[in-house]
This record gives structure tokens, sequence and C-alpha cells, in this order.
């Protein structure tokens, strides 16, 4: 094996990290030169320490395994800063979101709270449920009091779609 | 009966490590009209060289095809070579067998034997049907233009006038010293930039040989090398420049009030204004599209500077003059531009009064600056705490320039420093970086010497720059060092804005039909071989309008691209390629598609008054024409052909391309 890490013993899975690029469609990820810019302004690194910079150098070594199965993977916000600022358009947030779909194949284990996002869907078509909320004054109020209209169920027929494309795997 | 010898070269193992060189010559071998076929490791070595020369005399052969590298490398040796044994140089064809074969198709080395025996097939059959051709001489014109007074254009003017020659130089702005004129210090030795160059800015005025135009810019380039015919179109300053002595009495009663573009914007001038304290030459010159006056053309406003002018020198009736001058060759010389920082928007540059660009912070170091040398916040003028440094701002960024910009590391090392000179120990200054380059001598050291002197690096960059109610910034950015998320506060940040092309290179570059490269900038003939030339004869290429440059590798630059030209004009005369365009008068219809089709305006109708008309037909400007070919390929009469390209031999080579089976001998 040409690398491994001494730190864990592991070493990198070159299939993998293939497929990974190839649906980047080779977004350039290979180029990141490390300017960090990513993580300076990474709105997941304060509070769940992901380091956007760490996965795009671990991705390009072949150190994908252990990205697959680990829980880091699913704390970004998906704000798209990195997208926007990357002066090397290497795009963390694409490279992140390829290694959950890698940890969804794989069966690791997914975070309450997207399992969650999907029912949701499901039922209602909508990723955040429409809820009570409180206000400055701490009055709860929900659509109701303020005289919205009811949000649509989607049709039966958007289940249906819905439950076929989870079914196919990439 | 043409006697052909056929030449494979290995090139080392860049040929012969995909070709099959030796197969190569056992079929040429066999081809019509060859003679012998040969191959050996290096053609364009000595040995090789004399190889041909030897076969010359003993087979009689009068045509040679050498399958080698691309002809822009080794043509011209070859043709040296194949004319000191007596055979004409223009009997030689080059085939490609590098670039065209080898390198492309290193994986498949038994394709690559066949497209070179395919190659070379072609090469032999065009070969028979070479014509000799003779070189000619024009005289030229023993003066240079030089396009831009920056460093790099002084450099130049003053090697040609101290070699003898006649130099125009021409500058768009009022006064010389460019882009170098702007800074504080330089680097790596801390130079103060203007002692080292006014002294040159005063030798360029007081020089003999050198004509300084300023407020001027090209407007029309005709002719060719040697031979150029450049119209010049000068602005009027409104300014006796005979008269006026740079007492700059006018200067301080004219009541308009304008933003100062020496000073990048930091403070103010006046209409009428003298461009910098070292201008050369010294000369007061009015803005028409600000002065009073002029602005609406009314005898009866303002005229304060005309009061005041002791020496009379104020005549608000100057006219724009245009000069023509006939020079033999041209230096173009028009530098770089600063990256628009704003355009990166989340460094809050143009949002924040405190987010400075490095031209900027050059203007307020340097004593004759807006703030006399003093290092201040922009936002209240009092002296910084703390200074951050921000590197590659528009540079190795896909979103505006791929390119690094060779000198934002090194100007932002010798702003920090001077910053801890200026403030001593009262700041704390650090640099946010990628990579700090610094590679040239006496770079680095002058790295070491940054790092003594409590600066501190910081391994990242930030993703944005805040700013708080008092008009202090705040960024956040995580450090590789410490493998912490630092947040940094900063009464001043400087961004360390790259260099970009001139946005005068589109119409420089279009004048002189001199092309560009992707990035932008001039394109040199060769990026290794030919750095300090253009494509076009006689169009040489100083300083950074070639490449974002440093001052030490634009000096060297500009005194290359100088002797570059005394080389090609000191003999009085120059030699000329003889592959040009020829026309058949006969066949010319006089239709003038070729006049409107020549990119380089090489042809020109003669109108012939015969016994019962008068017929109009083409007629090549011989030393105009670059062989581009176009006029051939356009005439409808096929009237015009390309010297060793004419149709015949071009299509005989197209021919043997598809004639594997059979290969046909020439004439």
């Amino acid at each position: 094996m040409s690398i491994v890490d001494l730190m864990s013993m592991a070493t990198p899975n070159f299939g993998s990290r293939e497929k990974i690029l190839a649906k980047l469609l080779r977004r350039d990820v290979v180029n990141c030169f490390q300017c960090i810019k990513c993580t300076s302004g990474c709105t997941a690194l304060k509070l769940l320490e992901l380091k956007p910079h760490e996965i795009m150098k671990l991705v390009n070594l072949g150190f994908v395994d252990e990205l697959a199965s680990s829980e880091i993977i699913w704390t970004c916000a998906t704000c798209l800063k990195c997208v926007q600022r990357c002066p090397q358009k290497a795009s963390p947030y694409h490279v992140i979101m390829a290694l959950r779909n890698l940890a969804v194949e794989r069966e690791a284990k997914v975070p309450e709270g997207y399992l969650k996002a999907v029912s949701q869907i499901l039922e209602t078509g909508l990723a955040e449920a429409c809820r009570k909320i409180v206000t400055r004054k701490m009055e709860t109020v929900d659509r109701e009091c303020l005289g919205l209209p009811e949000v649509n169920k989607p049709k039966e027929s958007f289940q249906a779609v819905f439950m076929k494309a989870m079914e196919e795997k990439p | 009966m043409t006697k052909i010898g056929v030449y494979i070269c290995h090139c080392g193992m860049n040929i012969a490590g995909a070709v099959d060189v030796k197969k190569v010559a056992e079929y040429a071998q066999n081809l019509p009209n060859v003679t012998v076929a040969r191959h050996y490791t290096y053609m364009c070595s000595e040995p090789g060289q004399r190889m041909i020369q030897d076969d010359i005399k003993a087979h009689k052969l009068d045509r040679i095809v050498i399958a080698t590298c691309s002809p822009r490398m080794h043509e011209e040796t070859f043709r040296r070579a194949v004319a000191e044994a007596a055979l004409n140089p223009y009997l030689v064809e080059i085939v490609n067998l590098r670039e065209h074969v080898s390198w492309v198709h290193t994986r498949e080395p038994e394709k690559a034997t066949e497209k070179a025996k395919d190659l070379v097939r072609m090469g032999v059959a065009r070969a028979c049907l070479l014509e000799p051709l003779e070189k000619r001489t024009v005289k030229v014109e023993k003066s240079v233009l030089v396009v831009g007074g920056g460093i790099a254009g002084i450099q130049a003017s003053l090697d040609l006038a101290n070699a003898g020659f006649k130099v125009y130089l021409v500058e768009k702005s009022p006064s010389i010293g460019g882009r170098m004129a702007q800074l504080d210090k330089t680097f790596p030795t801390l130079d103060c930039s203007a002692c080292i160059l006014t002294p040159k800015m005063v030798d360029v005025a007081k020089h003999p040989n050198i004509t300084l135009l300023t407020n001027a810019c090209v407007t029309e380039v005709k002719g060719f090398v040697g031979n150029y015919e450049v119209s010049i179109l000068q602005e009027p300053r409104y300014v006796d420049e005979k008269k006026c002595v740079g007492c700059e009495l006018c200067t301080k009663v004219c009541p308009v009030k304008i933003p100062d573009e020496f000073n990048v914007n930091l403070s103010q001038k006046r209409a009428v204004y003298i461009y910098s304290v070292h201008a050369v030459p010294k000369i007061a010159a009015i803005d028409p599209t600000h002065c009073l006056r002029l602005k609406t053309g009314k005898s009866s406003v303002c005229g304060k500077c005309q009061e005041a002018c002791e020496a009379k020198a104020i005549t608000f009736e100057q006219q724009p003059a245009t000069i023509h001058v006939k020079v033999g060759g041209v230096v173009i010389a028009v530098g770089s531009e600063v990256f628009d920082a704003s355009k990166m928007a989340e460094l809050g540059y143009g949002r924040f009064k405190n987010v400075v660009s490095n031209i900027e912070f050059e203007r307020m170091s340097d004593a004759s600056g807006p703030t006399c040398g003093k290092i201040v916040s922009p936002s209240n003028g009092k002296t910084p705490r703390s200074i951050a440094f921000v590197q590659c701002v528009g540079s190795r960024d896909k979103r505006f320039h791929t390119y690094c910009c060779r000198v934002g590391c090194m100007v932002t090392l010798k702003q920090a420093i001077l910053a801890r000179e200026k403030i001593f120990e009262d700041v704390k200054i650090y640099i946010c970086y990628i990579d700090l380059r610094a590679f040239g001598k006496g770079y680095d050291e002058f790295y070491s010497r940054a790092r003594d002197m409590d600066i501190d690096f910081v391994a990242g960059i930030p993703s944005e720059v805040h700013c708080s109610q008092n008009e202090s910034l705040y960024f956040d950015v995580f450090d590789r060092g410490t493998n912490k998320l630092l947040e940094i506060h900063a009464d001043l940040v400087v961004l360390a804005t790259g260099l970009v092309p001139n946005s005068d290179l589109e119409r420089i570059s279009s004048l002189f039909h001199a092309s560009r490269s992707a990035d932008g900038f001039m394109l040199e003939a060769h990026p290794k071989l030919r750095p300090l030339e253009s494509a076009v004869a006689g169009v040489f290429l100083a300083g950074a309008c070639q490449g974002p440059k440093d001052i030490p590798d634009t000096v060297a630059q500009a005194s290359g691209a100088a002797a570059k030209a005394i080389d090609m004009l000191s003999s009085g005369k120059i030699e000329l390629e003889p592959l040009k365009a020829v026309v058949d008068k006969d066949l010319c219809s006089g239709c003038r598609i070729c006049e409107s089709i020549c990119p380089f305006a090489a042809i020109e109708m003669k109108t012939d008054v015969g016994k019962d008309n008068e017929k109009s037909r083409a007629e090549v400007l011989e030393a105009v024409c670059q062989g581009c070919g176009l006029c051939s390929s356009a005439c409808p009469t096929g009237a015009i052909k390309i010297q060793q390209f004419s149709n015949p031999q071009v299509l005989f080579q197209v021919q043997a391309a598809f004639d594997k089976a059979r290969p046909r001998g020439g004439k």
C-alpha cells in the first residue's frame, strides 16, 4: 500500500475515491490547494467541528472509508459558502454530499434527523413540518390563529414516485 | 530526377521512445525519389548536421526531409546546415514527429510508428515540389518607439538611446514613472523607490536621443519590421510646455477639487495639477473634464490659474496634436493594473473604510503621499494597533485570475516590515497566507527578516471580513499550524491585490497585431527561448505587460528587449523570409477580396492603364506580408499563391496522405 495513516492504521480506498470523483464530474476536487478558506468560513465549524479542508485532503489521499462512516459529514449546514468562495472551484459541499451518498449506499448509520425529514417529506411534501412558534411577546401561534390557509397535502402519486426514487440506488 | 535524403531524429528518447525510428527509416528508403534514409540520436547536433551535409555532397541530394521536432524549434538550424552544403535552404522539409506524434501518442507505439510513416511519406511528396527561394534584404530605420513610460519603458529607452538609437517614448499620463513611482520602498533591499527611479526619469528627459511624448497615445501603426510608420496623438495639457516652470502657483488657486489618481484616490488634487512630486516633465496639466473654463467653453468663466501664472504658460486654446514618426522597431512596455478588490465582495473592500489594497497602503507609507508617510486607519486617521494582511486577492483564484501575481507575497512582507519600523512595538501584525513565495535572489532572506521582526504568520485565509459599529474589523481564520479557528481583530486590513492585464492591452495588441495569451497579458514568441519578443517581427515586449513582474525582472526584461531591438536594427538592414504571397497578374481580376481580408494591410490595388481599358490588380507589399495565406485561400481566381505553400505543393502532400498502398513519385 502506498500510504498508511499511522494514527488509525487506515489505508486508502481508491475505488471509492474514484466513485466520488466520478460523481462530482471531476469538479476540480484534486485542485484543492489547502488555502483553508472553506474552514475559516464554515458555519458548522464552531459548534460541530466540521473542517471541510480536512475532508478535501482525506478524499484526495483516498481515506474515504473513515469519512463515509463518520458522523462529521452529516454536520454540514449546506450554507454553500464554501462553494461560492473556493478559489479553486473545488467545492467541499459537493464532496460532502457525495460522501453522504456513499454512506447511504453502504447502509451506514444516518442521523435521526435526516430519517425524520424523509418521512416528513413523504407525508407532507415539506422538509420542515408546520409548527407552532413562540413570538417575542411570548405568544404561541400557529397558521390557523394567524389566519393562514392550511398547507395542501401532496397527492398520492407523489408518494409513489418518492418511494420509487428512494429505492433506486445510485 | 529528384534525389531526396530523409533523416529521422530520435530526439534522445523523445521520439524514439514511442516511434520505431528504424522501421520509419526503412520505410522511407523505399519511397519514390528517396536516395538515402537514415536515423540518428540527435539530428540537430553537430554530427547529425554533418551527416546531412556529407550526404548532399556524396549523393548529390537536391531535397532534404528531416523528421524531427517542431519546425518552430530547429527549422532555421537545418536550413543553415543545408545552406553550408551549397543547397538552397528552402529545399528542406520538416516533418514534426515529436509534437505531432511521439508526445501525443506516447502510449500507443505501433500507431505512432504508422502515423510517423504517413507523415514522412507526405513530407517526401511535398519535398519533390519545393522550389529554391532567396531571402530579401530591406533597409531599416535606426529608431525605436517605446510605448509606456514606467520603469520598463524608461530602462529600454535609456539603453536604446545610449546605444545611439533615436527613441520616441510615448506615455499616456502627464508624467513618466509608472507604477514604480507610486511605491514607497522596494523589496528586498528596502531602497526608497523614488530615490532609484527619479534619476532615471530625469536622464530620460535630458537624453538628446530620446523624444519624450507625455499625455499621448499611439493611434495608428502602418508598415513593417524596420519601417513602421506610427501616428501618435498628443492630448493637450492646456499648459505651454516651454513656459511652465512647475512652480505650482496655479494649483493653489484652482477652485475645483477632484480625486488624485496618483494617490489612488486617497487624496484630492485640483483641476489644474502637477501629476506627482517627482513628475517628469514637471509641467502642470489641466483636466478638461473638470476645469470650469474648459467644461463650459466660456471665456468669462473662472480663469484663476491663468491670472496666477507668472510665466503666462496657461493656454486654454491648445489643441490635440498628431505626430507621425518612422521607426524600425517597437518596445511595448505598457505595464499592468492592480486587481480591483471590490470584485471579491466577501473581503469588504469598498464597503469598509479600513479595508485597503496594497497599492493604497503603499501611497500611505510614502513620505510624499496623502498621509505624509503615516500608516493610519482611513476611518479615523489614527495609527492602527493591529494590522492584518490577506494574501492572494484576485490571484490564484479561478473566479478571477488563475495565475500567481508574483509580487503579492514580497509586497506584503515589505509592507509588514515597514509597518513594524514605522509603528514599532505598538502594533500587532498578522499575515494570512496560502503559500508564501519568496523565490528571487535575496527574497527568502527578506522573508526571514520579516519573521525576525515579530510578525505573525497565519497559515490560512479568511472567508469573510466583518466590520463592527466603530469601524474596526474582525474575521475568523482557521490556522493550519495550530489547527484552531482564530478570530483576528484589526484596525487595518490590507489586501494583497495582484496584477492584472492593463485595460489598454486589447487596443495595443490589435494596433501592433501582437497576440495575447489566455491570461490576457501579451504573448511572447516562445515562453522559454524568445521571452522578449512578440510573434510580430520588430515588436518587443518589456515588463508587466507580458505577465506579472517585480521590478528586478521588469528591468532585466526591458534591457533585454532593448538589446534585442539593437541586435535587429544595428546593421541598418534586415533579411526577410521569402515565404510571401505573390500575385499572378494575368489571373488577377481585381475583385479586392484579398485587400479586404489581409490582416496586415499588405495588399495594395494598382491600376494599369492599358490600350482599351483600365484594370486594377492586387500587388503585395513584400516587406509587410507575413505569409499567413488568407489571401491565397480567399482568391476566387487562384491568382495569389504563397511561396513554399502553393496549391500544387499542398495538394500533392494531401494526396500522399491517402496513397498509403502505392506512394507516387513527383516530377
